[in-house]
């Protein structure tokens, strides 16, 4: 089987949309997904996206069980550290669990390069992402490609501030 | 250009702190390049005092938030802090407080829902203070780890 892999069109939102509800399904986080199909349209097909996006696609003789041809998606932005300078962050790699496997069949890797190499064109020096700790599949998949756990090595944790604790933080901001 | 200057002092100073300053390797002209053209990678506030303040070397530029903006596939558009930092002899005074809330306003003008940054699990006063502040870890609750691909690796991945 043959497949492709190529920028998102506006029009692939739908599918990417689905998938990435299969995969916050298999994060065990499904009612972390608060965005559509349409804030995907607007935010990255605009003139200055949000987002890149990557989509895997297979010939027709070759769709999913569903009927769908777009199988797969990577979507990622540009970031900056001011250590090293221009980086990557892959927000997201995700093959449906039909199309995934070893030999010829290698999608996830696919995505994984063309990612990589559109970030060393744009000179970024970095590609960063997060894993759960208990996706041993992932986890592997990574470490199998040279990616270190920074958690694991040098301690790093993930912060956030979102909902009402964003709000109260912003309302403290003081006046300009 | 010359918040470029301080940032880049500041940079290192921060790198210092987090015993990792080797790693540093983006020069004044990087940051100069990359954030102050059309498109920029990233933004930056400083926090300034008076002049009659300021400190012994004579800096009146005493910190810096640098942000830029990223995106979740499940909430939308988001603001990631790269680097909070303010000198030692003007902290516990409200100034890197201060520098996060007007981060924080920023990225709801910008229509963010989420503020993301990273701190070293060692570094107690920071992650302290952070979680005082209402943010949670996500690695120690959700079980996040923090992954990066770089120099040979990264290489040996983008070849086509």
């Amino acid at each position: 089987m043959n497949f492709k892999i190529r920028r998102a069109a506006k029009e692939d939102c739908k599918d990417i949309s689905r998938m990435i509800m299969d995969l916050a399904i298999y994060e065990k986080m499904p009612d972390q997904v608060k965005i559509s199909h349409e804030e995907l349209e607007r935010d990255g097909f605009c003139q200055n996206p949000l987002f890149e996006c990557l989509v895997a696609e297979v010939p027709e003789e070759h769709k999913s069980n569903e009927g769908f041809t777009v199988i797969g998606y990577a979507l990622y932005f540009y970031t900056y550290s001011t250590w090293k300078g221009r980086a990557v962050y892959l927000e997201d790699l995700y093959v449906m669990p039909e199309f995934r496997g070893t030999g010829q069949l290698r999608i996830g890797t696919a995505l994984l390069s063309k990612v990589a190499e559109i970030g060393k064109k744009k000179q970024c020096v970095r590609l960063q992402l997060s894993v759960l700790n208990w996706n041993t599949p992932s986890r592997d998949f990574y470490a199998a490609k040279g990616a270190q756990d920074l958690t694991v090595t040098e301690g790093w944790h993930a912060i956030r501030f979102d909902g009402q604790n964003l709000d109260n933080l912003a309302n403290e901001a003081p006046k300009d | 250009m010359m918040a470029a200057d301080a940032i880049f002092v500041y940079v290192q100073e921060l790198a210092e702190y987090e015993k990792l300053a080797e790693h540093v390797k983006v020069t004044q002209k990087d940051l100069e390049q990359d954030g102050f053209s059309k498109n920029p990678f990233f933004h930056g506030i400083i926090a300034e005092v008076p002049e009659q303040h300021k400190t012994k070397e004579g800096h009146t530029k005493i910190g810096y938030a640098l942000y830029f903006y990223s995106y979740s596939s499940w909430s939308g558009r988001a603001i990631y802090m790269e680097d909070l930092y303010v000198m030692p002899e003007f902290r516990g005074k409200g100034v890197g407080k201060a520098l996060m809330s007007k981060v924080a306003q920023l990225a709801l003008a910008a229509g963010c829902h989420q503020l993301n940054f990273t701190v070293l699990d060692w570094n107690k006063p920071s992650m302290d203070f952070y979680l005082s502040q209402g943010s949670f870890d996500i690695t120690a609750s959700m079980g996040y780890h923090c992954m990066r691909c770089e120099g040979e690796a990264l290489e040996h991945l983008a070849q086509p």
